[in-house]
């Protein structure tokens, strides 16, 4: 649905965005990760036809992203700039309606009152942009790129400045959209979003560094130990597995595997057989903090 | 359709910013008072006819439409059609910071973005941005030029309201006025969509207005009459200015730039 090739971006003599090629499928969430100055926001802009790539392509929905296809093909995004972008003097209400006619909605005030529910904000409608807090504008700005029934989003940050509560029916709303088979691909700095919201996680930093569902990423980084849990004190079977090769810590028993996962059965039926009462196992696996941290690290 | 939303956007933005259409119903109350104390209330303090002046008598039987009218009455009638110009020009300066403001405005408090972000063509933003500016500014001017011309019927020479109903006036009106505002407010676009300062683009589209004035001041001492062909003929020329600077302005439009250099 949205297909970025070798997409590259120039200003002067710097590059913001160097030979980037991704693809988000319909009915996939890709969460774009990276440092701020990363090119995320360029890329995103590159991909919604605000400016033109120097080098590559786009194509949104089979569609190359052209001067001349431009404009039909912005008919189906929703955009979601960085900064929500409301005017001040005009009503929630009034916000959204110049965006619904801009779209050309036939049914535009019932979408609007349908967006306003679903965001909460209906006791707002007629309010003005400038009283509202930071996160109703926020809201409001997600409301607006939504309400068109975008098949592709693309989203700057969606939840930032969004209190937890909202910001959890924001991933609802995203998934809905998902199961809905929209594309949609979202930039975020919430590592915690990425991981619970995304299918699949691309690092960008210029390049993309790496792109892989959030569980494989953080199996690059296997540490290769595996964590178990006994009742009672777990020192006591320390000597069993050998103190070169297990050790306690934070209350679980930790075990080098020397030969991967293979060796799981050996070293439970091992505990077992000293006595064991075992409550959980699980091979020790790293944040996708530390994978993001590793990947664009300098 | 996009275009109506986006007008309808730009009134009511104008409509709850009451300051921004102060300088022209200021100016345009200025320029009411202007011509009824210098045509009127100075001649009766200092009780002199301006008739009796021999320069103004022979401007006036220039333009007057009937060689039997009174000279007072004649000369009255070319002060009035003089400040017409004026009280058509002013209003336009006062309403250049509306467009100067007009895209560097969207830039600075980032709703321009979401805003290219939609299929709106770069022809629909700049339009409605002048047209924003437009109409409520001829909007002022048309209820400032009901007040002039019931000035002139009230308090006037008898005769003076009958001898300016010309052609030329209702070209001034109708064409010259509107022509001279879309060619300014255009500029003032133009220039708003190149640079990152709403001041910058107020002074230079002030400059579109100074060949007209100058036209107007050299018609004043008698250099250059501007009779109804010869004025339409200006309003015409205007107007083809207008959509060449639509077809500029559409062309320099970079939302590239916009986006990525403008902070």
């Amino acid at each position: 649905m949205i297909a970025a090739a070798a997409l590259t971006r120039e200003f002067g003599g710097r590059t913001a965005v160097d030979a980037v090629t991704f693809e988000v499928r319909a009915g996939e969430i890709l969460a774009l990760l990276g440092p701020n100055g990363a090119g995320k926001t360029t890329t995103m802009r590159m991909l919604a036809g605000l400016i033109a790539p120097t080098r590559g392509s786009v194509a949104l929905a089979g569609v190359p992203l052209t001067r001349s296809t431009g404009a039909a093909l912005r008919a189906r995004i929703g955009f979601l700039t960085e900064s929500p972008g409301l005017w001040d003097r005009l009503t929630v209400r009034e916000n959204l309606r110049v965006y619904a006619r801009i779209f050309g909605i036939a049914d535009g005030e019932s979408r609007i009152d349908r967006a306003l529910r679903q965001f909460e904000l209906a006791d707002h409608a007629s309010d003005r942009a400038a009283e509202l807090s930071k996160g109703m504008r926020q809201k409001v700005a997600i409301a607006r790129a939504l309400l068109h029934d975008p098949t592709i989003l693309l989203l700057d940050e969606p939840t930032s400045g969004l209190d937890p509560a909202i910001a959890r029916s924001v991933r609802h709303l995203l998934e809905e959209r998902r199961a809905a088979g929209c594309a949609v691909l979202v930039s975020t700095h919430n590592l915690d979003e990425a991981e619970r919201l995304a299918d699949r996680v691309a690092v960008l930093q210029q390049r993309l560094l790496a792109i892989d569902a959030p569980a494989a990423l953080r199996r690059r980084l296997t540490t290769g130990r595996l964590l178990v849990r006994v009742l009672g004190d777990p020192s006591t079977y320390v000597a069993a597995l050998g103190p070169e090769r297990a050790h306690v810590d934070r209350g679980c028993l930790t075990i080098q595997l020397r030969h991967g996962e293979e060796e799981t059965p050996g070293v439970i039926a091992a505990l077992v057989a000293a006595g064991a009462q075992i409550t959980e196992v699980r091979p020790e696996m790293p944040a996708l903090e530390d994978v993001y941290l590793r990947l664009v690290k300098p | 359709m996009r275009l109506r939303a986006l007008l309808a956007k730009e009134f009511l933005d104008i409509a709850r910013n009451r300051g921004a259409l102060a300088p022209v119903a200021l100016v345009t109350i200025v320029s009411l008072v202007i011509p009824f104390a210098v045509v009127l209330v100075v001649p009766a303090m200092t009780g002199q006819p301006l008739g009796e002046d021999p320069a103004l008598a022979r401007l006036g039987a220039a333009i007057a439409p009937h060689a039997a009218i009174a000279p007072d009455i004649a000369v009255e009638t070319f002060l009035f059609q003089q400040f017409l110009l004026l009280f058509l020009l002013t209003p336009i300066t006062a309403a250049m910071s509306l467009a100067a403001h007009a895209v560097v405005g969207e830039k600075q408090a980032r709703t321009l973005e979401p805003l290219l972000a939609t299929p709106v063509t770069t022809l629909e933003l700049l339009m409605a941005k002048v047209l924003g500016a437009l109409v409520p500014t001829l909007a002022i001017s048309a209820v400032g030029l009901a007040l002039y011309v019931a000035g002139i019927a009230l308090f006037a020479h008898p005769g003076v309201f009958g001898a300016m109903a010309t052609a030329r006036t209702l070209v001034l009106i109708a064409i010259v006025g509107p022509a001279t505002a879309l060619a300014s407010l255009q500029t003032a676009i133009v220039i708003s969509s190149r640079v990152n300062d709403a001041r910058t683009a107020q002074q230079f589209g002030v400059l579109i207005v100074l060949p007209v004035t100058a036209i107007f001041v050299a018609q004043f001492f008698g250099a250059m009459p501007l009779t109804a062909p010869v004025l339409l003929a200006v309003g015409l020329a205007l107007l083809l200015v207008w959509l060449l600077l639509v077809a500029v302005s559409v062309a320099l439009f970079d939302r590239e730039t916009i986006l990525t250099r403008w902070r």
